[in-house]
């Protein structure tokens, strides 16, 4: 949907994005995972349009550029307002008009993020939890096709980053293109189909979800005894044999070699306490990638 | 575009008349009224009603537009930002914003100076909407470029001080030119110290021509820019407008077309970086 082609973005001395290229798939939700600083809110407000990269391009691909909804990370609004007037305003900006189609979409959007209740209260008067739903109520007024959510659910009860993550899951499967900067894990792990790590202003880490958490399974099984005594003969078995303490880790192809492996060290009389498999966690590339 | 304008514009309206710097300004206006046409005292005269609210339009429009920009330059307008094709929209709403709040505080005011003031219904009352909306339109103009909204890089520094060069210049142009004048004639003995007899020559007929029409032709050249504001003035004064004067509102706007043109590009290349 959007490609972005060796962006460079500084601020003054600060380089907070390095010649960064990234292409945006449509009907994905790609998210963007990294320290404070790595450049996530710049990348966003880049492809957003409010500020200018220094050299490189970010463009549209075979289309024109699609309406785009915006969540800031910090989340102010004109305080002055009720919820649903608020709303009000950005239908009348998403060119929707008609009083009673305004409040259609108005009230939809409310419902979508569980908010209708509070559709008459002051935004002042409105709880953190409540501000964060406002902010993903606005951006789904106008059904734009682009969403970008900078820290969608900061500041909620797990209740509530359970409630948003459903919203953004069922907004994906209604085919929006979801661009989120996050630092839950957790959250990204389970509604984005794309994920790039960014630290210092560079990519180190782009992937699909899938596959990232699919390579490098490993089986890892305990024994009772030390198992250093058994290292030249599992190393025999596959190179990809590691030993550590009384654990054996077979990774990559070693890993059908379980079993054989298991019969040799019950032979030596070791005792198996378990074995247990595992993927890697999305915890373990991020420490890679920021590393 | 026309709804989404309208839409902001609205909105800062709002949000500038519905806070208390709207209040301080409607005080302000009674005040203005109360001191410059006293009820008691009358104040029949025309051109005193004529100039003296349109002064009042004027630093009104700077000022409420600079509130306008300054409220408009903020992080909770990112949201509303996104949703426009072109930014220039939102500097539209900004600049629409500022004028209709001075035009109803302008208004207020040149309603409260009719109590015991000039007879509006003569000739010289259809003089008046024009001169008023083309001041107000420059004067808010302007005080864009004097926002952080607007300026990028050293744009603010650069209109305004070209502003001030003109202002000074013109003033000072009889006092400016003997200035100008020995620091050629030190320039041209240097220049002939190392030879260079051509290039003395030229600078030793431009000292001539300073030291002879060029006081007059200067401080033309820097006037000509205040052409239309001293046409007004005189104008009023003299209680009507020859055809030359007549057309120092269209040269008003034409300054503020041009201004705003710029003040449009610098808007739509800068980054938005909104205070939070």
């Amino acid at each position: 949907m959007i490609e972005i082609s060796n962006i460079t973005k500084r601020f003054y001395s600060l380089v907070a994005l390095d010649n960064v290229s990234l292409t945006i798939p449509r009907g994905e939700v790609l998210g963007l995972l990294g320290p404070n600083g790595a450049g996530k809110t710049t990348m966003m407000k880049i492809v957003a349009g409010f500020l200018q990269p220094d050299s490189g391009t970010v463009r549209p691909l075979n289309s024109a550029w699609p309406i785009i909804g915006y969540k800031p990370e910090r989340l102010l609004f004109p305080n002055q307002l009720r919820v649903s007037q608020y709303l009000e305003m950005i239908a009348g900006l998403s060119n929707i008009s008609g009083q009673h189609h305004v409040k259609e979409v108005v009230g939809h959007s409310l419902e979508q993020v569980d908010l209708l209740s509070a559709a008459n209260k002051k935004i002042k008067d409105c709880s953190k939890g409540m501000r964060q739903r406002l902010g993903l109520a606005q951006v789904l007024i106008g059904n734009p096709p682009l969403l970008l959510l900078d820290e969608p659910s900061n500041g909620l009860d797990p209740e509530g980053q359970t409630d948003i993550l459903q919203v953004i899951q069922s907004l994906h499967a209604s085919g929006k293109t979801i661009v989120i900067s996050s630092h839950h894990l957790h959250e990204i792990t389970q509604i984005c189909t794309e994920l790039v790590i960014l630290n210092r202003g560079q990519i180190h880490y782009r992937n699909s979800m899938a596959e990232a958490l699919a390579v490098r399974p490993h089986v890892s099984i305990h024994t009772d005894k030390d198992l250093a005594p058994m290292r030249t003969l599992m190393q025999a078995l596959h190179p990809d044999v590691q030993i550590d303490g009384q654990r054996l880790i077979m990774k990559n192809e070693a890993m059908a070699l379980r079993r054989a492996a298991m019969t040799i060290l019950l032979q030596n009389g070791y005792d198996i306490l378990h074995v247990e498999q595992k993927r890697i966690t999305l915890a373990e590339i991020y420490a890679k990638a920021v590393q | 575009m026309t709804q989404r304008i309208w839409v902001l514009t609205r909105f800062l309206i709002e949000r500038t008349l519905f806070s208390l710097t709207g209040v301080l300004y409607v005080i302000l206006a009674l005040v203005y009224w109360r001191i410059l046409f006293p009820v008691e005292q009358g104040t029949p005269d025309i051109d005193n009603y004529f100039l003296i609210i349109g002064a009042f339009g004027a630093v009104m429009a700077f000022i409420v537009t600079l509130t306008t920009a300054s409220r408009a330059n903020e992080a909770a307008n990112y949201p509303l930002i996104v949703r426009l094709p072109s930014r220039v929209e939102f500097l539209t709403a900004v600049l629409l914003s500022g004028l209709l709040v001075t035009g109803m505080l302008q208004l207020l005011v040149a309603l409260l100076a009719l109590i015991r003031g000039p007879d509006l219904f003569s000739v010289r009352a259809l003089d008046i909407p024009p001169v008023w909306l083309a001041t107000n339109i420059l004067a808010a103009v302007l005080a864009v470029h004097a926002s952080d909204f607007v300026t990028r890089g050293w744009s603010r520094v650069t209109i305004y001080g070209i502003l001030a060069i003109f202002l000074f210049g013109q003033s000072s142009s009889s006092s400016l030119a003997p200035w100008f004048a020995q620091r050629l004639n030190s320039l041209s003995v240097t220049l002939i110290n190392h030879s260079w007899v051509s290039t003395a020559g030229l600078v030793n007929r431009l000292i001539s021509w300073l030291n002879g029409d060029g006081v007059t032709t200067l401080g033309n050249v820097l006037g000509f820019v205040f052409w239309p504001f001293r046409a007004i003035l005189e104008a009023v004064i003299n209680g009507s407008f020859d055809s030359n004067q007549a057309l120092a509102p269209a040269v008003m706007l034409l300054y503020a077309t041009i201004l705003f043109m710029l003040a449009a590009d610098l808007f739509a290349n800068k980054d938005l970086d909104f205070i939070e």
